[in-house]
């Protein structure tokens, strides 16, 4: 089974709550109700003229070893076979909120029906060659999405592509 | 029993799959929140918007969206939307109103401006426009046709004065040529907040290797991925940039040949800058002077380098326009004038796109020459204004209103008038309830719509068609993609009828919509049909590149021909030609006396994501992510008064106070509050006097003044 997850660049993220709107668009969550399946938090670090600030973008992890999975008595939440997105049948929850107690993310909502809600990975629109809400809108490219593999093949590049960068303009700079 | 089928069409729905069997279609239109004008793809079901995405194939966005944008359901299906005209009941001001025929509103629209232009001249009706600005030329054309001089618009308070203040030293406006730059200098713009969209680049450019300088006095992404951050007390940029530039000409680091050749007043200028070394532009500015003459260094070695501006931070000081030339200045100075990674010279098109394509603009816009028609307003008190910016100076609006000086304005035919864009808010707000006759056509039923004698509905670009033509030359057409809300109509429409029954002697206008668009653009033989044939918008093709280093064959359009470090024009009017540093009127060097009772600086209207202006507070996500007024105070001065994190507190100036929560933090400096405008009943424009002004541009001095922050004793309840 291929596990697909989101991957988040806390250097590139700016705080913008982009995703946090289009995720309550394409969700409908127009009611006080859900905010979003995914929440923006500020750190700041330091102080003045030191001070760095930072923002996490955080939704469901779709976990590997997912606790609201253990715990749901009803056996409501499920892992998709195809790519390992943890999802929730509405049918069969009966909204005991095991699942928020149990997820250390705050992932599991409980919109106006009181059963649970959760972050799909929009796995429809992925069905059909869409990146998730969130994803697509992203306006600096901090968050995305794919095979976990894939994923981490991508960072290792990336990274390694920085630390040759710097090497290279580190020696020119000595010589 | 629904059988599988059904279920799995019913989960495309809910996913809003777009395709035959969901009834979804995708239909490109382009956002209108603020000026980026975004492509969009709107997700259409049954003729209601249930979804938006950016649009891949346009420029500007490139399939991205900022957060206001991924909120347009909320813009066009806002509960405040205005159905149908309405014309006032109860007294002026009281916000009551009866809907009224367009027919009716119209008919009396025309009928009214017609008598006061009869009873006291064509120039007592003030044309007004907020955002956007794809309807301006038609408004200005209406004016001017009508015979009034007083076309003026949001651009009084926002973007004309940096065109102003690199008109007095270049003659023309260049735009940063980020293509093969080397090093960008940020001077006071947040592009994470501002135009989300485009902020990308900067991430990539600070990955690729690109050196970054940000200037300002927030700490924000940007600072954080710069290479150096010049964290500036606000309102001393033009001490910053000359210190930079005493750096750079001591240093013999500046382009001798440009200098030499293309330049006026270099000696003057290098005299005065020989004042701001870095340890004086240190002290004024409260940057080190090591890193002044770092980031110096760095700009001036680095070829080619850009200099990228915000549309009003520097110019919001009431020596902005002076800052301005001192910080653009060090273009010239280093040789990057309209060389490539440097700056590049396009002329406007359309509203301020840098495209370059041949129109005739200006003569659609300006059917009658300035001396056909009376004085404008604030030309008077702005004269280097009026003679450099084809419009009236709208901040002179409230003053003349009520002075009657020197003549009465009896009316206001205003689009998307927003009084709290005034310094004095409520100033301009009282002054438009002594207007006879005052318009207001709007999306929403705003705060100054109320004051309004008639208000019309006006539909959001999602419900009308434009012309969008961005800098690359990309150019769309749109078509509805929705039906319009209740009644409302697009603002050309309306501007169109509203020529048609004044019975103006304009044969062009009534035309319409697309047949004007043909005229403007004539020259470079645009057709509105080839572009319709691209819903999503297409590149113009076969035009010629605009050339670089045109001032080696053409000279520059300033009076002497050259680069003014000495403005000509500036010293016409008796004004400093140098790009002069002066303290803002109220600051703790320039006024020690008020910082005894306000001690803090209190700079505004730095982008928060969630908001534009006033425009996004009425929407409920917008509004959901931040609740409440609030002002950014470093955890340094809260502690000091006590106040602890989201505390109500009150923000007071000499003008007066509002009931804000402290937002303690470090995304502002010590000595330094941060506020959000235009925050219904706690409007920081409200604590500015309508004088506090540049006295070049007229614009307000938004960006510092004094204040100070005291906890309330009452902590309960909202705004």
């Amino acid at each position: 089974m291929t596990q697909y997850a989101f991957s988040f660049d806390v250097s590139r993220c700016s705080g913008c709550m982009a995703c946090t709107v289009a995720c309550q668009d394409q969700n409908d969550f127009v009611s006080d109700d859900v905010v979003a399946f995914r929440h923006v938090t500020k750190y700041e670090q330091g102080l003045f003229p030191a001070a760095q600030i930072f923002h996490f973008s955080l939704s469901c992890q779709h976990c590997g070893d997912a606790p609201c999975l253990t715990v749901c008595p009803t056996g409501a939440i499920f892992r998709e076979a195809e790519d390992g997105t943890v999802l929730v049948n509405r049918n069969l929850c009966v909204g005991c909120h095991s699942c928020e107690l149990a997820c250390p993310f705050g992932a599991p909502k409980f919109p106006e029906d009181g059963k649970a809600a959760k972050c799909d990975l929009c796995h429809v629109r992925r069905e059909h060659d869409l990146k998730p809400a969130c994803v697509l809108i992203c306006p600096t490219q901090a968050l995305d999405v794919g095979p976990i593999e894939e994923l981490s093949k991508r960072k290792a590049e990336k990274a390694s592509v920085m630390i040759m960068k710097s090497l290279v303009i580190g020696s020119s700079e000595n010589s | 029993m629904k059988s599988e089928s059904q279920i799995s069409v019913q989960k495309l729905i809910q996913a809003k799959i777009p395709g035959k069997e969901t009834g979804v279609e995708i239909k490109k239109s382009i956002c209108s929140i603020c000026g980026v004008q975004c492509g969009i793809d709107a997700y259409v079901k049954d003729g209601r918007l249930i979804k938006v995405e950016g649009t891949k194939e346009n420029p500007s966005n490139r399939g991205v969206m900022c957060v206001k944008g991924a909120a347009n359901r909320q813009w066009v299906y806002n509960a405040e939307r205005l159905k149908t005209p309405l014309a006032r009941k109860g007294d002026k001001g009281a916000g009551e109103f009866l809907p009224i025929s367009w027919d009716e509103a119209l008919d009396r629209i025309a009928s009214r401006l017609n008598e006061i232009k009869e009873e006291s001249g064509p120039e007592s009706v003030v044309f007004f426009t907020g955002y956007p600005k794809w309807l301006r030329p038609f408004l200005k054309r209406l004016a001017h046709s009508f015979g009034s001089p007083n076309y003026c618009t949001e651009s009084s308070t926002c973007f004309l004065a940096t065109v102003l203040a690199n008109r007095l030293t270049y003659g023309c406006a260049a735009g940063p040529d980020l293509k093969g730059t080397k090093c960008i200098l940020n001077w006071s713009s947040n592009p994470h907040y501002s135009s989300a969209p485009m902020a990308g680049l900067f991430t990539r450019a600070a990955e690729e290797g690109i050196k970054i300088i940000d200037v300002g006095p927030l700490n924000t992404t940007l600072s954080r991925q710069a290479d150096i951050h010049l964290c500036l007390r606000p309102g001393t940029s033009g001490a910053l940039a000359l210190g930079i530039a005493h750096v750079i000409i001591e240093e013999g680091l500046y382009d001798r040949e440009f200098v030499d050749n293309f330049t006026l007043g270099f000696d003057e200028y290098r005299a005065y800058c020989a004042r701001f070394s870095p340890d004086v532009a240190s002290n004024i500015t409260g940057v080190p002077a090591e890193k002044i003459a770092a980031a110096a260094r760095l700009y001036a070695i680095s070829k080619p380098a850009a200099i990228i501006n915000s549309a009003s931070v520097t110019v919001h000081h009431t020596n902005g326009v002076q800052n301005h030339r001192a910080i653009t200045a060090l273009i010239g100075l280093t040789g990057n004038f309209d060389r490539p990674g440097g700056s590049h010279v396009v002329p406007t098109t359309y509203y301020h796109r840098p495209t370059g394509l041949a129109n005739q603009e200006d003569e659609f816009e300006q059917p009658r020459s300035w001396s056909d028609m009376a004085v404008r307003v604030g030309q008077e008190r702005f004269p280097v204004w009026s003679e450099l910016i084809t419009e009236a100076q709208a901040t002179d609006l409230p003053f003349q209103i009520t002075t009657g000086k020197p003549y009465p304005i009896r009316s206001v035919l205003g689009f998307g008038v927003n009084h709290r864009m005034w310094p004095g808010a409520s100033a301009m707000a009282e002054a438009l309830l002594k207007l006879d006759f005052f318009v207001d056509a709007d999306l929403f039923m705003t705060d100054t719509a109320r004051l309004a004698d008639i208000v019309l509905p006006v539909c959001s670009s999602l419900e009308r068609s434009e012309l969008a033509i961005q800098g690359s030359r990309h150019a769309t057409w749109t078509e509805p993609a929705i039906p319009p809300v209740g009644e409302s109509r697009s603002d050309v429409d309306i501007i169109i009828e509203i020529a048609r029954r004044l019975g103006l002697d304009d044969p062009l206008l009534v035309q319409g919509h697309e047949a004007c668009l043909e005229w403007m653009f004539e020259p470079s033989h645009i057709k509105i049909d080839d572009i319709k044939k691209h819903p999503g918008g297409a590149f113009l093709a076969d035009r010629t590149e605009i050339p670089y280093e045109k001032y080696r064959q053409t000279g520059f359009p300033t009076p002497s021909g050259k680069m003014e470090f000495t403005s000509q024009v500036l010293k016409a009017a008796g004004l400093d030609p140098l790009p002069t540093y002066k303290e803002p009127v109220l600051s703790p060097v320039s006024a020690p006396d008020v910082a005894t009772r306000f001690p803090l600086i209190l700079t505004t209207g730095a982008r928060l994501p969630m908001f534009m202006h006033s425009r996004t507070y009425r929407m409920p996500w917008m509004k959901r992510l931040r609740p409440d007024p609030m002002v950014d105070i470093n955890p340094v001065d809260a502690r000091g008064r006590g106040v602890a994190p989201n505390e109500w507190i009150s923000l007071a100036t000499p003008r007066g106070a509002i009931r804000v929560r402290a937002n303690v933090t470090e995304l502002v400096p010590p000595g330094v509050v941060s506020m959000y405008h235009g925050f219904p009943g706690a409007d920081a424009n409200d604590l500015i006097d309508p004088d506090y002004r540049d006295p070049i541009s007229g614009y307000p001095g938004y960006k510092s003044l004094l204040c100070d922050v005291k906890k309330l004793d009452n902590q309960g309840g909202a705004a």
